[in-house]
C-alpha cells in the first residue's frame, strides 16, 4: 500500500475513533458534570437555612410547627426541616423519589442532620432530575455538531497537508526511480522542498546514481580507450609481418613462423574488435532508424554462412513464414546478432546436425524467432553467465571462440530491448528465443 | 603514380611507405597535419592516404583544406576511431574510401587499384592470365571469348591474387579480404582451399590452370609474368 494511502486511511480511522467514542461517552459526561453543579447548588442552599438558623434561631422556619416544608411551584425544589432523633447523624447528597402532594418526582436529594438548641432536626433540600437533566440534550446535541464539524474540518486539512508533504517524495519516486534506466545517463535537477529527510533521499540518490553512472562511464571510456589504442600497435605488427612475408629471401620456414604470428596477431585483433564493438553499442554510436525483413536477414546470414554449414554437413531450415519487417533498428547489428547465434549453432553442432529457425507472432504483437540446434548443449549451471563478456559454456580447444560472441549478443539486444530466452539440454541441443517487442515490428 | 601519406605514426607509416614502394608507388610522407597540407599545395599527388586523429589538426578539416589544394585526387582515409559518423562525414567531404585500422596492407593496395579503375580510369582493358582473361571492371574471366562462371566469392578470391600476383597470400589474409570482420580464427581458412579448389576445377574444363601456385604450409599464389 502506497504511504498516502496508509496516512489516509490512519487519519481518517483516528478520527472515526475519536467520534464515536465522544459520542458514547458525552452522555456521562455532561450527566456528571451537570450532577456536580446541582450538588454544589444543593449544597450552597444547605448553608444558606443553617446560616440563618444560626442567626435568628430555627424557629424562624418552624414558625411554632412541628415540621416545616416548602417547594416551588412546579416542584423543581423543595426543602424540609423535621426533628430527628438526638443521635441521628448523617450528612449526604442521594437520588431518590420524593411525594409531593400525590406527584412521585425524582429529585437530587441532600440530608443534613444539624443541632438546633436543644433538639436535632433533619433537613433535606431536593431538585428534580429533570431540572438538571433539562439541558443535557440541546447540550449534547450541540456538542456533537460541533466536534463532527471540528473532525471533519481537520480531516480534511490533515488529508491536504499530507498530500502536500508527500508531494515531493512521489516526484522523487516517479523523476529518480521509476522511469530510470541504468545507466543513468540523463541528468535529473534535485526536488524542491523544505523537508529535509526527502531533500536528504533526493540528494542521496542523485549521488548515488551519479556514481553509477560514472562508474559504468569510466569502464565503457576505458574499454573504448584501450581498445582504441591497441589498434594501432595491432596494426603496425600486422604490417610488419605482411612486409615480411613479401621479402623473397624469407625461407619456407620463416614465413610458417610468421603465419603462425600472424594467427595469433589476428586473434588479438578480434577480441579487441569485439570489445570495441560492445563499447560503441554501449555509447550509442549505432542509428536504429533501419529496416530489414526477416526473410531477407536469414537469406543474407545463409549466404554469408553457408560455407561453414557444409563443412559439417549441417542442415539449416529456415521457415520463416510471416512477411515481418523490422523497423527502428540497425541493420548491422541485427544482422550480427543472428550471425553469432547460428555461428554458435553450428559451432557447437556436431556431424550432420541440423539448425532449425522459425518465426512466431505473438498476440501481444512482439514477434519471436527461435533458433534451436543439435549440438552439444550447455549445462544448466553454465547457462546463466554465458552472455558474459570471456566466459564460454563449452571450454573444449577445438571449438574456439574467445567468450565475446555471446556478449555482443546481449549488447546488441539490449539496445534494441529485445529479450532473449536460452534454454538446453546437454547433448541434445540448445534453444535461443529472440523476442523482438511490439514496436520493432512494422 | 604519386602518394602522399599523412600518418602521424611513424613506424605504421614507414611500413605504409616501404610497402607502397614495392608496388611502384612514390611515395612521401608527412607526420604532421601542417606539414601534409604544405607538401599538397607543392606537389600533385594521385592519392592521398589520411589519418584522421593527426595531433594538430582534426582530421576531417585537413580533408577538407586539402580537397581544396587538389580536388582531382583520390582519398582514402585511414583511421582508428571506426566512428559510424566519421565514416560517413569523410565520405560525404569526398573521400573515396575509407579503411579502419588496423588495416591490411594488401587490402589497402587492393582499394587504392580500385579507386583507380575507377576515377582514373586505369587498368580498364583485359588482363591475361595463362588463355584466360580477366576483366576487374566487368568482373568476368572468359576463355576465348567464352565467359566462366564463378561465384562472388570466387571472383574476389582470384581477382585479390592476380592484384598481388608473384606475391604469397595466406590464408588468413585471403579469408579477411572475403569476410572482412566476419572471419572467425583458423576456422574460415580452411574454405580458401576448397574455394581455389573449386576455381580451378571450373578452369580446368577450358585450360591449364598451373598460373595458381599452392605454396606448402603457406598459401597460395598467381604466377604472372
Amino acid at each position: 500500500m502506497k504511504l498516502i494511502s496508509k496516512l489516509t486511511l490512519f487519519v481518517t480511522l483516528s478520527k472515526l475513533a475519536v467520534v464515536l467514542l465522544f459520542v458514547f461517552t458525552l452522555p456521562y459526561l455532561i450527566g456528571g458534570i451537570a450532577r456536580d453543579y446541582t450538588d454544589s447548588y444543593l449544597r450552597q442552599q444547605k448553608q444558606k437555612v443553617l446560616d440563618v438558623v444560626a442567626k435568628d434561631g430555627v424557629n424562624t422556619y418552624l414558625q411554632g410547627e412541628e415540621s416545616y416544608g416548602s417547594y416551588t411551584m412546579l416542584k423543581e425544589e423543595y426543602i424540609s426541616l423535621e426533628p430527628v432523633e438526638k443521635n441521628f447523624e448523617i450528612d449526604t447528597i442521594y437520588t431518590d423519589e420524593r411525594i409531593i402532594e400525590q406527584d412521585t418526582l425524582n429529585y437530587r436529594v441532600l440530608t443534613h442532620a444539624f443541632r438546633a438548641g436543644e433538639k436535632k432536626y433533619l433537613m433535606e433540600v431536593g431538585k428534580t432530575i429533570d431540572t438538571i437533566d433539562q439541558y443535557n440534550r440541546p447540550l449534547q446535541k450541540i456538542a456533537t455538531y460541533v466536534l463532527l464539524g471540528l473532525i471533519l474540518f481537520t480531516l480534511i486539512i490533515d488529508l491536504i497537508y499530507t498530500r502536500f508533504l508527500l508531494r515531493p517524495l512521489g516526484k522523487i519516486i516517479r523523476t529518480k526511480i521509476s522511469n530510470r534506466k541504468f545507466p543513468f545517463n540523463e541528468n535529473s535537477d534535485p526536488i524542491k522542498t523544505t523537508t529535509t529527510d526527502f531533500s536528504f533521499l533526493d540528494t542521496s540518490l542523485i549521488n548515488l546514481m551519479q556514481q553509477i553512472h560514472e562508474a559504468f562511464e569510466k569502464e565503457r571510456e576505458f574499454t573504448a580507450n584501450a581498445s582504441h589504442e591497441l589498434m594501432t600497435p595491432i596494426g603496425i605488427l600486422q604490417n610488419k609481418i605482411e612486409n615480411l612475408m613479401g621479402e623473397p629471401e624469407v625461407s619456407q620456414m620463416i614465413q610458417e613462423r610468421l603465419i603462425g604470428m600472424q594467427r595469433t596477431l589476428n586473434r588479438l585483433k578480434r577480441i579487441v574488435h569485439s570489445l570495441l564493438l560492445i563499447s560503441r553499442i554501449e555509447n550509442d554510436q549505432f542509428s536504429k532508424n533501419e529496416s530489414i525483413g526477416l526473410k531477407e536477414l536469414f537469406n543474407d546470414i545463409e549466404e554469408e554462412i553457408s560455407h561453414r554449414l557444409s563443412e559439417k554437413e549441417i542442415t539449416m531450415q529456415v521457415d520463416i513464414t510471416k512477411a515481418v519487417l523490422l523497423k527502428m533498428i540497425n541493420r548491422d547489428l541485427i544482422f550480427q546478432l543472428m550471425y553469432n547465434l547460428i555461428n554458435n549453432a553450428i559451432r557447437y553442432n556436431k556431424q550432420n546436425g541440423s539448425i532449425r529457425i522459425s518465426d512466431k507472432l505473438r498476440v501481444d504483437g512482439s514477434c519471436a524467432i527461435t533458433i534451436s540446434d543439435t549440438g552439444m548443449g550447455i549445462p544448466v549451471e553454465d547457462l546463466s553467465t554465458i552472455f558474459h563478456r570471456f566466459k564460454k559454456a563449452n571450454k573444449s580447444e577445438e571449438t574456439g571462440g574467445y567468450g565475446l560472441g555471446l556478449s555482443i549478443v546481449k549488447s546488441i539486444a539490449d539496445y534494441h530491448a529485445i529479450t532473449i530466452d536460452v534454454s538446453s539440454e546437454v547433448n541434445e541441443g540448445t534453444e535461443f528465443i529472440i523476442s523482438f517487442p511490439r514496436n520493432l515490428i512494422e | 603514380m604519386k602518394v602522399l601519406l599523412i600518418e602521424d605514426e611513424k613506424t605504421l607509416a614507414y611500413e605504409i611507405e616501404a610497402f607502397l614502394k614495392k608496388a611502384f608507388y612514390i611515395c612521401d610522407l608527412a607526420h604532421n597535419a601542417r606539414k601534409g597540407l604544405e607538401m599538397l599545395g607543392m606537389n600533385p599527388y594521385d592519392f592521398i592516404l589520411l589519418d584522421l586523429g593527426l595531433p594538430d589538426l582534426d582530421g576531417l578539416k585537413v580533408l577538407q583544406e586539402a580537397k581544396k589544394l587538389n580536388p582531382d585526387a583520390a582519398y582514402i582515409i585511414l583511421t582508428a576511431r571506426g566512428n559510424i559518423e566519421d565514416r560517413i562525414i569523410g565520405l560525404d567531404l569526398g573521400a573515396d574510401d575509407y579503411l579502419p585500422k588496423p588495416f591490411s596492407l594488401l587490402e589497402l593496395q587492393s582499394r587504392m587499384q580500385a579507386i583507380s579503375r575507377r576515377k582514373f580510369n586505369l587498368n580498364t582493358q583485359e588482363i591475361t592470365l595463362g588463355e584466360f582473361a580477366v576483366d576487374l571492371q566487368k568482373r568476368i574471366v572468359s576463355h576465348t571469348q567464352r565467359e566462366i562462371e564463378l561465384t562472388r566469392k570466387e571472383f574476389d578470391l582470384l581477382s585479390y591474387l592476380l592484384l598481388h600476383k608473384n606475391r604469397v597470400l595466406t590464408r588468413m589474409q585471403l579469408s579477411e579480404h572475403i569476410w572482412g570482420s566476419f572471419v572467425d580464427d583458423d576456422y574460415d581458412s580452411n574454405y580458401i582451399d576448397v574455394h581455389i579448389k573449386n576455381i580451378r576445377k571450373k578452369l580446368n574444363v577450358y585450360g591449364p590452370t598451373e598460373f595458381i601456385e599452392t605454396v606448402r604450409g603457406v598459401g597460395y599464389k598467381i604466377r604472372k609474368h
